[in-house]
């Protein structure tokens, strides 16, 4: 006998029971995949897209640098998915031949403790450098900058133009490679990129209500 | 005192390579087993963690401040558990099947895909990838690893396809980069196939070794059973032993002492063992000699005095001498001269031996004393055929000398008669009709003693011829018929078929049918005589005429049967008187038979008559002369 032969089988494995087996392994596997299948769907669909305005919105309580681009990343301080746009963010800084003016915004709705927005990505924001994070008190700046999904990402020349609004990550959650990302490094070192708007994966900043997602006007 | 033997074995050997065929796969199978349980546990760790880090990376979604369970939460529990579950449960239900190791290998490896998704496509993750392979050469079936590479080569097909950033950390990547990621995998499987096999070998070659050292051990522990055995044996064949059985060492010093050795010598095992022999049972005046054999048997090897069966003196417990037969050999024990000696009391069998050599000397001299006696007896016994002859020849000489002057007699009473008769004087006519009566009976006595004379005397001789039989029975009939039925007796003759001839003694023949025909009318009165003739043979081989003389005459009774045909005997005294003879017919009747190579028989009951049966073989043969023709019955 070879060392490499196959162990000879010490069950006996009828017919019956062996088509069970590999039924139920086809099942088995159907099940599986489809809960993949859910999982990489939910991960890959974006969060409703937001229309930031044209124009830096003149009612806004952040400072936009006059002499150079501004960049604010809007995020839910509990969602999870946002870290990794919080990675792409500093990933950005870090490409960056001349840094923005940087804000990483938190929403903080009404009813929540003192400090319920200071989470990780809270302290993560405030450890990069040149990052002002701001408490976003009812979605007050969010609302004025037209973001409803925590990650959007908007970037505004020194004339208070926009010209960037998205998702900086590929799928919710994960970091990489991305082209929200790719845009505004080729923005802010080159000027100019052919993508201005991609999709947002992350958390909704504002519940749904009766259909209509809820924001303060 | 008893002894018996307990044979015993050990399981029967299968071969070492059936052997080692079992443990490797047995071994195999146990690794198999391991694994399954360990990768059960794995999953069941794994599911655990997913469902951990799912909810310490994202616990909740959100929609503003509305949460709820991340559907990553739900991910880990549900399709970690549908993942884990399947292959754990055939763990425990299936293990060591080949089925099992296989939906396991494809389990870890999904289990590797969620885990990577969880982490947001972590590359540090894609290690998990690595890591299981590595765990699944913990079967030491290279071929699990098959299944395994081709989920995670799909996985990395359909994600690149679809979601590439997912599985490659970048937004649009090669559709062959799956390829290179399989590749990579491929790299490892390529050590891990290697690794399984160098195990596999080591496995085997550990298998082999275990199969050849049980073998080893089963041998030995045969052996020692055996070894045991033949022990056993031993000391049951010594036990019973009639014969002293005696070992000794190289020293001459006892080291078994058998029950026969006890019971001759009169030393028990425990006093005998380690003494000297020479000292125990050798007499003080042999002891010298003994050791100086032993000694140059030790020193050269000389063997002259061993092997060989010679008579010695020994002693006894108190001093008694007696002779013993010895045989001493030498005996290999673990390399060391061991010496075996059985000895034998062999004092009954030289008592035995003068018994019979006295015995012997007595039978020399009786046979002696026979064979004078025996030489006497044969001079006694020519002496008496000496006379026996004398006699016979006298009397032949006497018969013929005493025929010559009664055949005067007879002639003379004869012409007397007739002068009587013819000159008137019938008186004398009754008178020297007496004298010629006793005259031819006297004659036939003397000539019936001269015919026995004759043949007693070897001098009968027989005149060979061919003749017919029915002619011989016919002229016998006209001859003897008168005789016959004189007495108012019938007389027939039979016949079976055609009698033809036969080579004989005519003359003797038809004398012997005369005697019995002739005794048949005498002793028959008003009866029924018949002649019966018929072809027989003799013993069942030599053919013959069968001539039965039946009468239903006196009869005769079994112890005169007997008698019948010895010379002057007649039935009883009574008999010579009542019906006259000389007691010679049967007698010449059964002597012409022997002469003729044939036989004669009678069968008698008093008053009820007799049948005399002769058998004479158709070629007679003589003795003294060559026969002059042949002739058959037929």
């Amino acid at each position: 006998m070879s060392a490499d032969q196959p162990t000879p089988s010490t069950t006996a494995s009828d017919p019956q029971s062996s088509w069970l087996l590999w039924a139920f392994a086809a099942f088995w596997m159907v099940c599986v995949v489809a809960g993949l299948a859910i999982v990489w769907a939910y991960d890959n669909t974006p969060g409703q897209a937001g229309h930031s305005p044209a124009q830096w919105p003149a009612e806004s309580g952040l400072a936009r640098a006059i002499d150079g681009p501004t960049l604010i990343l809007f995020a839910h301080p509990q969602c999870a998915c946002t870290r990794a746009s919080l990675g792409e963010f500093a990933e950005i800084l870090a490409r960056a031949t001349r840094p923005p003016r940087t804000y990483v915004v938190f929403l903080k709705p009404i009813g929540f403790g003192l400090d319920w927005e200071k989470t990780d990505l809270w302290r993560t924001a405030a450890g990069l450098p040149g990052v002002r994070v701001i408490r976003d008190d009812e979605g007050v700046e969010a609302a004025r900058f037209g973001v409803i999904t925590s990650g959007q990402t908007v970037l505004y020349d020194e004339t208070g133009a926009l010209v960037f609004s998205g998702g900086i990550t590929g799928a919710r959650a994960h970091a990489g490679d991305n082209a929200g990302r790719a845009s505004i490094v080729a923005l802010l070192n080159q000027g100019g990129t052919d993508v201005s708007l991609t999709s947002v994966f992350g958390c909704a900043l504002f519940a749904e209500v009766n259909g209509e997602v809820w924001r303060r006007r | 005192m008893t002894a018996s033997v307990h044979p015993a074995s050990v399981e029967p050997a299968v071969s070492i390579t059936s052997r080692a065929a079992q443990i490797f796969a047995a071994a195999r199978r146990e690794i198999h087993e391991r694994t399954d349980r360990l990768f059960a546990g794995l999953m069941a760790f794994q599911w655990l963690m997913g469902i951990i880090f799912a909810l310490w990376v994202s616990p909740l979604a959100w929609d503003g401040p509305v949460s709820r369970t991340h559907l990553h939460v739900w991910a880990a529990v549900v399709v970690g558990g549908i993942i884990s579950l399947f292959p754990a449960l055939l763990a425990f239900l299936r293990p060591g099947l080949p089925s099992t190791r296989y939906v396991i290998a494809v389990a870890q490896m999904l289990m590797g895909a969620l885990l990577i998704h969880l982490t947001g496509g972590r590359i540090e993750t894609h290690f998990h990838v690595f890591g299981s392979l590595a765990f699944l050469a913990f079967y030491r079936d290279w071929r699990v690893l098959i299944p395994a590479t081709i989920v995670v080569a799909l996985d990395h097909l359909l994600r690149g396809f679809f979601w590439p950033q997912s599985v490659y950390g970048v937004l649009v990547a090669s559709q062959w980069r799956w390829l290179e990621h399989a590749a990579w995998v491929l790299f490892e499987d390529v050590f891990l196939f290697v690794a399984c096999r160098r195990s596999l070998a080591e496995m085997k070659e550990t298998a082999d070794r275990t199969a050849a050292l049980e073998h080893e051990v089963r041998t030995r522990q045969q052996a020692e059973l055996d070894a045991r055995s033949a022990r056993a044996r031993n000391d049951a064949v010594l036990e019973v032993a009639l014969d002293c059985v005696i070992l000794m060492d190289e020293a001459g010093r006892i080291v078994q002492f058998n029950p026969a050795a006890e019971r001759t010598f009169g030393y028990s095992t425990a006093e005998a063992v380690g003494t000297e022999l020479a000292d125990l049972i050798i007499p003080a005046r042999k002891r010298a000699s003994y050791r100086t054999g032993l000694g140059r048997y030790l020193a050269t090897g000389d063997t002259e005095n061993l092997n060989r069966h010679v008579e010695l003196l020994a002693v006894r417990r108190g001093g008694e001498e007696f002779p013993v037969e010895v045989a001493i050999a030498p005996i290999s024990s673990d390399g060391a001269a061991m010496f075996a000696g059985y000895m034998r009391d062999i004092t009954a069998r030289k008592q035995a031996e003068r018994e019979l050599r006295q015995s012997r000397d007595a039978e020399r001299q009786n046979a002696g004393q026979l064979e004078a006696l025996v030489s006497e007896l044969r001079v006694t016994q020519r002496k008496a055929e000496a006379a026996t002859r004398a006699k016979s020849e006298f009397l032949a000489s006497m018969s013929h000398e005493l025929r010559t002057p009664l055949n005067a007699i007879i002639l003379y009473s004869e012409l007397l008669q007739e002068e009587a008769g013819d000159n008137g004087h019938q008186s004398a006519i009754p008178d020297l009709e007496r004298i010629q009566s006793a005259g031819r009976h006297l004659l036939d006595l003397i000539n019936g003693i001269l015919d026995l004379s004759k043949i007693e005397a070897g001098k009968m001789p027989l005149l060979l011829e061919t003749f017919d039989v029915g002619a011989m029975v016919d002229e016998l009939v006209d001859t003897v018929g008168p005789l016959v039925c004189k007495n108012g007796n019938t007389f027939s003759v039979r016949s079976e078929g055609a009698l033809g001839s036969m080579f004989g003694d005519l003359t003797k023949t038809r004398q012997v049918l005369l005697n019995l025909l002739s005794n048949a009318g005498k002793f028959t009165r008003e009866g029924a005589i018949m002649l019966d003739i018929r072809p027989a043979t003799i013993d069942g081989t030599t053919p013959c005429v069968e001539f039965a003389v039946t009468d239903n005459g006196v009869g005769m009774t079994a112890e005169q049967s007997r008698k019948v045909f010895d010379a002057f005997t007649q039935a009883d005294v009574t008999t010579t008187r009542k019906y006259g003879g000389t007691g010679l017919g049967l007698a010449i009747v059964s002597r012409f038979c022997d002469l003729l190579g044939g036989t004669v028989s009678v069968d008698s009951r008093p008053g009820e008559g007799s049948r005399f049966t002769v058998r004479l073989p158709l070629q007679v043969v003589d003795t003294a002369a060559e026969p002059a023709t042949h002739a058959g019955i037929a």
